[in-house]
Formats: structure tokens, sequence, C-alpha cells
């Protein structure tokens, strides 16, 4: 059973959210080419197969209107920056910007200080705090949804935080994941397990010129039950599918 | 079921998932579920799957919401089995 769309926001909410996409639109000549500047020439990372990978992204992106959430397994804090740069280049997000993902950022992280709330705003972040007020966290939940609808795409981690194992963990699953794909009719959810060769653990960025590899698929999550229970079902066959993916790349190394 | 019943069945629901025993050991219907007790934020909603087995009810996705201490899951409960 699919839940219906339940995220109608109020007009104030609706016309901030327009506006901080308005900024970011703006400013994204000098803020994409910036981020991919430091991932290549600082931290000289570089991404294995990646035309192969842009060319899947942009097919993905042509060929439906639908909805899109990307899912994927979460090991530094700039996985988003490292995902959003795998999927496509800054030109090609100049001229589609609705396929650079909003994000939903930890805000004791990436939202802490003015300079940094400033960068989260520009980067189409929407911060939010971990184990925070329920309702604050289910108002930016109807925000992040409310732009998927609109043909933005999304970016989350549903196991909620960067993996201490160092594994994808089947068990930690948030269920807020599976609320919003449930909520949004049609919902896409194409899954992204990222990792560095030299990535042992969680870490804030990866080891400097590693090679990165970055696997895609889409996952066609649904439950039968209603509520809460659907919502926690969808949420653990994403990370069930994010868990396999892992194994798929490590038994590619063997 | 009277407002005891309900708190000492929320709180044994809870008990497994606690993290500050301290937090347990003097909870009462103002005690906060995840700032108090500890509880991880993304095990909420396994406690609140435990309430509708536990008191045979159904929670919608909002109602997860407005339970952030353990007198709103109680008060949450409540209004479901009247």
């Amino acid at each position: 059973m699919q839940a219906r769309a339940s995220f109608t926001l109020p007009t104030g909410v609706r016309l901030r959210v327009d506006i901080q996409r308005g900024v970011a639109r703006l400013l994204s000549p000098l803020t994409t080419f910036a981020v991919v500047a430091l991932l290549r020439f600082w931290l000289r990372l570089s991404v294995e197969n990646h035309a192969e990978l842009r060319q899947a992204y942009q097919r993905i992106r042509g060929e439906s209107k639908a909805p899109l959430l990307i899912c994927a397994n979460h090991l530094t804090m700039i996985d988003s920056a490292l995902i959003a740069w795998a999927l496509a280049g800054p030109g090609w997000y100049l001229l589609h910007y609705d396929a650079l993902p909003w994000n939903v950022p930890e805000r004791r992280n990436f939202a802490s200080t003015l300079p940094r709330r400033f960068l989260a705003y520009v980067y189409k972040c929407m911060p939010i705090v971990r184990g925070g007020s329920r309702e604050q966290l289910a108002e930016t939940l109807a925000r992040f949804a409310h732009l998927l609808v609109r043909g933005e795409v999304g970016l989350l981690f549903p196991e909620g935080g960067r993996s201490r194992t160092g594994r994808v963990d089947p068990d930690n699953a948030a269920y807020g994941v599976g609320r919003i794909v449930r909520s949004i009719p049609g919902c896409r959810v194409l899954c992204v397990y990222l990792r560095g060769d030299r990535q042992e653990s969680y870490s804030v960025a990866p080891a400097r010129g590693d090679r990165l590899c970055v696997s895609l698929a889409f996952v066609e999550a649904k439950s039968d039950h209603p509520g809460l229970r659907g919502s926690r079902d969808v949420a653990r066959q994403i990370v069930a599918r994010l868990a396999e993916m892992e194994r798929e790349y490590f038994d590619a190394r063997q | 079921m009277a407002q005891h019943g309900v708190f000492e069945k929320v709180v044994k629901i809870l008990t497994p998932y606690v993290k500050n025993q301290e937090a347990l050991d003097s909870v009462s219907l103002e005690t906060h579920i995840l700032d108090d007790l500890k509880v991880n934020s993304a095990r909420l909603v396994d406690v609140v799957l435990e309430f509708e087995d536990a008191f045979d009810i159904e929670i919608a996705d909002e109602d997860v919401d407005s339970v952030e201490t353990v007198g709103n899951a109680v008060a949450l409960i409540e209004s479901k089995i009247g």
C-alpha cells in the first residue's frame, strides 16, 4: 500500500524554499566549481569509470520526470559533495540545476556557525538536529518532499549517520526515509554506494589521492503494511540494497 | 486502562532501548525520551511499533512527531485506546 502525498507546505515556508533555491542557483557558477576544485586539486580525488557514471546519471534524469531520491551509504562528512561530483560535472549542473541534490545534514556539523549556515544554504542543504524536535524534523522532511515532487533531486543517508563500523548496517535504517518515499507517489529510489579504495572506516574526508568507486542501482521499495510499519519496511529494503551493493564491491576486489 | 497502567507498560517497552539508566530510575511523565533516556532516534519508531502491538492500536506517522516525552507517549496511547 502506498501512502498518498501528504506534504503540503504553508505559503511562507514555500516562499522561503523558493528563495533559497534562487540564491543557491544564482551562486552556483561559483559554488559548484569551487567544490570540484577542492575535490580534484586539493584532495586529489578521482572516480573510477567517471564518464560512464555521468552518462548513467544523465540518462536517469532524461528518461523520467518522476521524483528521484538518492539513498547512499555514509562514510565521510563530504559524501554528498562526492556523490554530486561523481554523478555530473559543474557545467552540466549549471544547465540542469534540478539534478544537483538537496541534502539534509546534521545542523551541529554543518550549520553551527553563521559562515557554515551560509554555506549550507547555498549548497542546497536543509540542516536538521538529529534527535531534535520531531515537529521540526517533520517540517524539514515536508520541505524536502515538496522539492522532490517539484522535480528536484534529493539525497539522504538512510543509515542516519556515518557508519561507525565502516560497513552498511542493515539494522540501522532511519524510518524517515521510508516515510518520504511512501509519501511521494511514483518516487524512484536510486541507491548509490560510494567508497574510496583506502577507506577503512568512517572519516571526515577520503584519504588524499584516493580513488572512489561508485555504483548505482534502483530499488523498488514497497510494503503492504500501513503507517510506521510500512515506512520502516521501505527504509529497511533500501538499506538492505545498499548492503548488497557493498557485498558486490568487496566481492569484486577479492 | 488507568493512566498508571499505561505509564508502567510504556516504561517497560522503553527499557531495552534506554542508554541512560539513571534517568530510567527516576522516570516520570516529563522525562524526555531522546534527551533524558538517550534512546537512539532511529530506534524511536521501533518503540512506537511496540506500543502498537502492546496496546493493539495504530499510530499514524504524523503522531510520532508529537512523542517527545514519556507523558506524550502515554497521552497518545490513551487517546487511541479511548
